[in-house]
């Protein structure tokens, strides 16, 4: 099977990776590099909880082969804190967004998509932004607070 | 309950929150260990058919295969995948019947497992399975019920005749003569129900590792809500002593009763045992709609008697249940509809009896609500059925029948605490019921309000054993090292007890530190089920917790020159009460127990071994406004209101997020969920999100949760439960508020619009 050495720039960091063609991003990162943060439940692009972010923008990583995200810009879970809690991750923990937390992380990550290229969205373009994100446990109800909380806090220019 | 609270009440973040929004929470899948190979499950693609021979010679053959199991590898030892009912004394007296094999010489469903092996690589063991070849000789096979019931049925278990697995079993706590009270009843409504093939969904998948070490103690991790019950019932399949596994069960993601029965365990405990090498089995999604159990479907026959007056006479049910392929819970979670049926409303005469059959289809079981959903789908559709019919309003005759606060529960033990009267009051006020019940529509589009109550459990006692344990100590800094068992899986009990911990102790939330999931370290406890674990759990630390307090306080007496009974302890501060000013900390009387120099230690420790024997129901009542377009069918679901019983809400925030979830899986059943088996091939046709309709942001309705705090008097702090109840009457709720709609009564789930435009045209 074919190989090569490929670089990955994730959270900030070179990473070389020995890989195969077929490995998906999703592999890559947990299998790889132990950025267990990122989550499998579907493998067919339906849930979201394996979201993460390339170059800004939110990606299945389960139906990315990694081969197209070399030397891109990718942001897991992991990375997202920069020196304290991005606003996004207080704000899921102080209005109780998260429950069993395995969808949180692809959740966040969508959701700061939304936040960066729509600074104060309505309910509803939340609703929208996060709608190919599946949660089982929260009902969706305070997610949507709490990342309506998170754009009031960085307005008030808390990072 | 005098003075005021610190902690308990208060809306506080939970502590396994900032793991979980920083990637750092690990779940089984997350973990890794030196050696580590990965399982994988070959299933069946026939419905029913003979397994003739299994050739794994080539599978086992290929480099980085490690081992290859078949029926061969197994115990032969009959299995019943629930682990759940190692709470009954007596399980088969119960119903309980062992009817599989871990790989057997006959598949009795498309997925039922054949073999397994175990690689250095997923893609080494995928191709290993596809070098297994299996002979089967195919069978007949019924995929329904009523197919199955058939004389000339196949049969799918040898013992079961007719392919009935309990036949015609009467429900043990019926009272009075139903036959006879039908026969002098004023008023009488009967109908049949349909409920569906609810999916747990939970996100996580399921997925075990199984590491047996130098000395044959094996390791287990597993996402098991009942993790003590999961290793006793691994212990006597595999013949080892239960203190030679140690079962470890990290954070989980989602349960819903999808982990009170056994999915990769066995399979990855016989891979790991033959490698010699631990295993990790995880399953995909397709696995999990196909192999792991669902809500068990029920045809419901309900019939209800009345007195002119209103007042309920007789009730009578008949339940026909589809197991699937083997019993695991559908046996007991259709018991238990049939109780909750008999639950809430005084009757003087009941009666209920239950069938339940095997197919050849996935096996099916129990989820969140356990029966209850099941049951209030059909009687609390036929008590609006019978208001109607006595010209009552639908809330009249509801507060005309609930059982009061002493009255005997479903399971006859008197019921310590019930405020659903002033649920019903608090959500109709809140829905604006009076004034929307008498809106009639005649658009294209309209409106409607229903509405639908329910009363659930704060454990299985005295059904089952309810038994959970907590200890606690105190370190030299004041903080505290909590220890019980539950399951964490989201629902949020990990901070519940801290802050039941917290309060007692006078410290705050993240003083406590709470150590859970591993049976090397903790104590007994059933786990999380039975929406128990605050109320049974909860006073088991609440119990460690006034232990471990009175040790501090007697340490302390002689330092504030008082008698222990003076002192109060509150913010890490003791004291005599009425005079904070003069105080010594919590952490100064932790340290001086475990670094005394004056030979007078005795580190602040508590304990407790706590048992449930009450029936503490929290009740319910869900309002929902609904509106129906008449030329599609379709419906809007617009805003739901669930008053809620909780006794006392140890966090709001924790209960209203337990509300809004629930309230969104009753949405789902209602509406969108539905699990498909092809009724002429067997094959699950719903195996993936995209075919499997969960409800998205994009079908959020306005969700209101009111909580009813009117402590129970045993509950710790007065709370009752939460967990499972907001699940269950929101079905009836929509179907009756799509009546008062549109007059149209859907009586099969999930309610389509293809069913409310066929109703419509029959109108």
């Amino acid at each position: 099977m074919k190989k090569e050495i490929a670089e990955f720039l994730v959270n900030g960091r070179p990473y070389d990776v020995i890989l195969e063609a077929h490995k998906t991003l999703l592999e890559v990162l947990r299998d790889r590099l132990d950025l267990t943060g990122t989550k499998y439940a579907c493998g067919t692009g339906e849930c979201g909880c394996c979201t993460v972010l390339i170059e800004g923008r939110p990606v299945l990583s389960c139906l990315t082969l990694a081969v197209t995200a070399k030397k891109k810009k990718i942001t897991t879970i992991e990375g997202l804190a920069n020196g304290g809690l991005h606003p996004l991750q207080k704000a899921f923990i102080d209005y109780g967004a998260v429950q069993c937390g395995f969808c949180t992380p692809g959740m966040i990550l969508t959701a700061k998509t939304l936040l960066d290229e729509t600074p104060q969205p309505t309910p509803e373009e939340v609703k929208f932004a996060l709608a190919g994100n599946l949660c089982r446990c929260t009902g969706y109800v305070k997610i949507i607070q709490a990342v309506l909380a998170a754009a009031q806090a960085m307005k008030r220019g808390e990072k | 309950m005098a003075e005021e609270l610190s902690v308990v009440g208060k809306r506080l973040p939970r502590p396994d929150a900032a793991e979980k929004v920083t990637g750092a929470a690990r779940f089984v899948g997350d973990i890794k260990l030196p050696g580590l190979l990965i399982g994988k499950v070959l299933r069946s693609p026939h419905a029913h058919a003979k397994v003739l021979k299994v050739e794994t010679g080539k599978a086992e053959r290929l480099p980085g295969v490690k081992a290859v199991i078949t029926s061969k590898d197994m115990p032969r030892k009959l299995f019943n995948a629930a682990f759940w009912n190692m709470c009954l004394a007596d399980p088969e007296k119960a119903g309980e019947i062992q009817d599989q094999f871990i790989f057997d010489n006959k598949v009795r469903y498309i997925g039922d497992a054949v073999a397994a092996v175990a690689a250095v690589d997923e893609q080494t063991a995928e191709k290993a399975l596809a070098l297994i070849r299996v002979q089967y000789k195919p069978l007949p096979a019924a995929f329904t019920p009523e197919e199955a019931m058939k004389p000339q049925a196949t049969r799918i278990h040898d013992f079961a005749e007719g392919n009935l697995c309990w036949p015609h079993v009467p429900f043990p706590f019926g009272a009075g003569e139903v036959e006879k009270d039908f026969a002098e009843a004023d008023v009488i409504v009967e109908d049949t129900f349909y409920c569906s093939r609810q999916k747990h969904a939970q996100m996580e998948l399921d997925a075990c590792i199984a590491s047996f070490d130098a000395g044959g103690r094996l390791t287990v991790w597993s996402p098991a809500q009942l993790m003590y019950l999961a290793r006793r019932k691994m212990a006597n399949f595999f013949d080892i002593p239960e203190g030679r596994i140690r079962w470890i069960t990290p954070y989980t993601g989602g349960g819903f009763g999808g982990r009170l029965a056994f999915n990769a365990e066995p399979i990855c405990i016989g891979l790991a045992k033959k490698a010699g090498q631990p295993v990790k089995l995880e399953y995909d999604r397709h696995e999990d709609f196909v192999a792991h159990d669902s809500r068990t479907p029920h045809k419901m026959d309900f019939k209800l008697g009345f007195k002119k007056d209103g007042t309920l006479s007789a009730l009578k049910i008949k339940l026909l249940a589809d197991a699937g392929a083997y019993l695991g819970q559908s046996g007991m979670t259709t018991a238990v509809c049939m109780a909750f049926g008999l639950g809430h409303y005084r009757c003087p005469n009941t009666a209920g009896e239950m069938t339940i059959v095997y197919t050849n289809t996935p096996p099916t079981g129990g989820m969140r609500g356990y029966g209850n959903p099941e049951a209030m789908w059909a009687l609390e559709q036929l008590m609006d059925v019978a208001a109607e019919k006595l010209g009552l309003d639908p809330l009249d005759i509801r507060l005309r029948n609930y059982k009061k606060v002493g009255e005997p529960s479903a399971l006859l033990l008197p019921i310590q605490s019930l405020a659903l009267e002033q649920c019903v009051e608090a959500g109709a006020e809140r829905i604006g019921w009076k004034e929307k019940r008498a809106l009639t529509g005649n658009g294209m589009k309209r409106r409607g309000v229903g509405m639908a109550t329910m009363t659930h459990c704060s454990g299985a006692a005295p059904l089952l054993l309810e038994h959970g344990n907590a200890a606690l100590k105190l370190n030299e800094d004041g903080s505290v090292n909590l220890v019980v068992s539950p399951t964490e899986m989201g629902q949020g009990i990990l901070g519940v007890l801290a802050q039941i911990a917290a309060e007692e102790l006078g410290v705050r939330i993240e003083d406590v530190r709470v150590v859970l999931g591993d049976t090397d370290a903790t104590r007994f406890d059933i786990g999380s089920h039975a929406s128990r674990t605050t109320f049974v759990t909860g006073n088991a630390v609440l119990g460690a917790a006034r232990q471990a307090k009175g040790k501090l306080l007697e340490r302390a007496a002689p330092m504030l020159e008082a008698s222990a009974e003076d002192l109060e302890v509150r913010d890490r501060r003791i004291y005599v009460k009425g005079s904070p000013d003069k105080a010594i900390s919590v952490a100064d009387v932790a340290r001086d127990a475990i670094y005394n120099y004056q030979q007078n230690c005795g580190q602040i420790t508590g304990e407790c071994d706590w048992e449930s024997k009450v029936v503490s129901p929290p009740g319910q009542a869900c309002f929902a406004e609904v509106e129906v377009d008449t030329q599609s069918g379709e419906v809007q679901v617009l805003r739901l209101v669930l008053a809620h019983d909780i006794g006392r809400a140890i966090n709001p925030t924790n209960v209203e997020g337990q509300i809004e979830g629930g309230a969104m899986q009753g949405f789902g059943y209602a509406l969108c969920e539905d699990f498909v088996v092809d009724t002429r091939t067997g094959e699950t046709l719903t195996d993936s999100f995209t075919a499997y309709r969960l409800p998205s942001f994009l079908d959020l309705p306005e969700i209101e949760g009111i909580m009813i705090e009117e402590p129970d008097p045993v509950g710790p702090y007065g709370a009752k439960s939460i967990g499972e109840s907001s699940l269950v009457a929101v079905a009836p709720a929509i179907g009756n508020a799509i009546y008062h709609a549109v007059g149209v009564r859907i009586k099969d789930l999930p309610i389509t619009a293809e069913k409310i435009l066929k109703g419509l045209k029959q109108k």
